[in-house]
């Protein structure tokens, strides 16, 4: 193949891809920015990374959307932190996500039922950090607790959710 | 607490995933990220369990002009910059994406209205692809106060009166749309809020204040 047919088939590769998916990171950035216009920012700047990332991509990963969508979130996440985002008034449950679920394919019932299985302050902290994009500092001030507390319960919640989700028992 | 051998990546993954790993962390996470496999191993396993966005938005036709751009995809400017491995990888990353979407199709859903009014939470309002789904999202919870219900109104985009599509004890909400109300979901129509005694309107037309409303625009 030719360099310019490898490259015409490369961007049109790169455009479909964007095409079947930039909705939805854009729906996972919107959330965490609230304006539209950064959370278009955060998208143009994920699919840069993901085009300069996507050599790296392992082709066997079972789901490439979470990998993509961890990109936009972070990237949103970024913004926000450097833009004056209006702070969350209300508290996040897993339940507002995951009841958006169309299909309930079997990953997602045990995610929710390990979510249910953690201490409910831990599942406040991650709850809050993923569905609001708060920050560590962020969740301290929201939950009234000192950093290191938070930061250990997110810590010790994802372990757990770790061990839950592998079968494995955790002990607390 | 015992964590099994890959403890320490683990949280590291699960912390990279719910977003409380930034700044310079994020940055070496993300460096070896794409030098270690087993890194990457590791976050595949917990990105099984990740759940896909609730809500899709269309975005705008400029971002991707932007994207064209930037990265040199535009067919005259295309030589620039470009590596071997990028059809390839494009290509696998592609065919792995049309899998998972094939298999686990999320609802697509685009905002249509942003519903705001006088002191009270901004509300979008969301519709499926064939727009017999309706979700309502409010920028903050809401409840109606006691002994009252928010009802839910469309005003069709021609004209006329206001038509009751649900009663609502809060302003999020997920509801089907009735079959007479989808063809009437469409762009010019109006979506508006009103506080009813418990249980709805007695009369089928507004009677208590509008404290939301917002046009259709997609």
């Amino acid at each position: 193949m030719s360099t310019a047919a490898r490259d015409g088939r490369s961007a049109e590769a790169f455009r479909r891809l964007y095409e079947m998916s930039a909705s939805l990171l854009l729906g996972a950035a919107q959330r965490i920015l609230g304006r539209r216009e950064l959370a278009e920012e955060a998208l143009h700047d994920a699919f840069a990374r993901i085009w300069h990332s996507a050599a790296s991509f392992d082709p066997l990963a079972a789901r490439p959307l979470a990998w993509m969508v961890a990109i936009a979130r972070n990237r949103a996440l970024d913004l926000r932190a450097s833009h004056d985002v209006s702070r969350v008034e209300s508290s996040a449950e897993f339940d507002d996500v995951l009841s958006h679920q169309p299909a309930d394919p079997v990953e997602i019932r045990r995610l929710r039922d390990c979510l249910g299985r953690l201490e409910a302050p831990q599942r406040q902290a991650i709850a809050l950090a993923y569905d609001r994009g708060l920050s560590h500092s962020e969740l301290a001030a929201h939950l009234g607790k000192p950093i290191g507390t938070v930061k250990a319960w997110v810590r010790r919640g994802l372990a757990s959710l770790r061990a839950c989700l592998e079968g494995l028992h955790a002990t607390p | 607490m015992q964590l099994h051998k890959h403890g320490l990546l683990d949280a590291l993954c699960g912390e990279y995933l719910v977003g409380t790993l930034r700044g310079a962390a994020r940055r070496r996470f993300e460096r070896a990220l794409r030098e270690e496999p087993l890194l990457r191993s590791r976050l595949d396993a917990w990105q099984r369990f990740a759940p896909v966005p609730a809500v899709s938005v269309t975005p705008s036709p400029a971002v991707w002009q932007r994207l064209e751009r930037d990265l040199g995809l535009a067919p005259r400017r295309r030589s620039r910059g470009w590596r071997p491995w990028a059809w390839a990888a494009a290509a696998a990353l592609l065919i792995a994406l049309g899998v998972q979407l094939t298999r686990e199709r999320p609802l697509e859903l685009a905002q249509v209205a942003e519903l705001s009014g006088k002191d009270a939470a901004t509300v979008g309002a969301f519709v499926s692809r064939d727009r017999r789904t309706l979700i309502l999202r409010a920028s903050r919870p809401t409840s109606a106060p006691a002994n009252r219900s928010f009802e839910l109104w469309l005003i069709p985009a021609e004209g006329g009166a206001p038509l009751s599509v649900v009663v609502l004890a809060s302003l999020d909400a997920r509801l089907a749309v009735p079959d007479a109300y989808v063809d009437r979901l469409r762009a010019g129509a109006t979506l508006a809020v009103s506080t009813e005694p418990a249980g709805g309107s007695p009369t089928g037309q507004p009677t208590g204040p509008v404290i939301l409303a917002g046009r259709i625009s997609g």
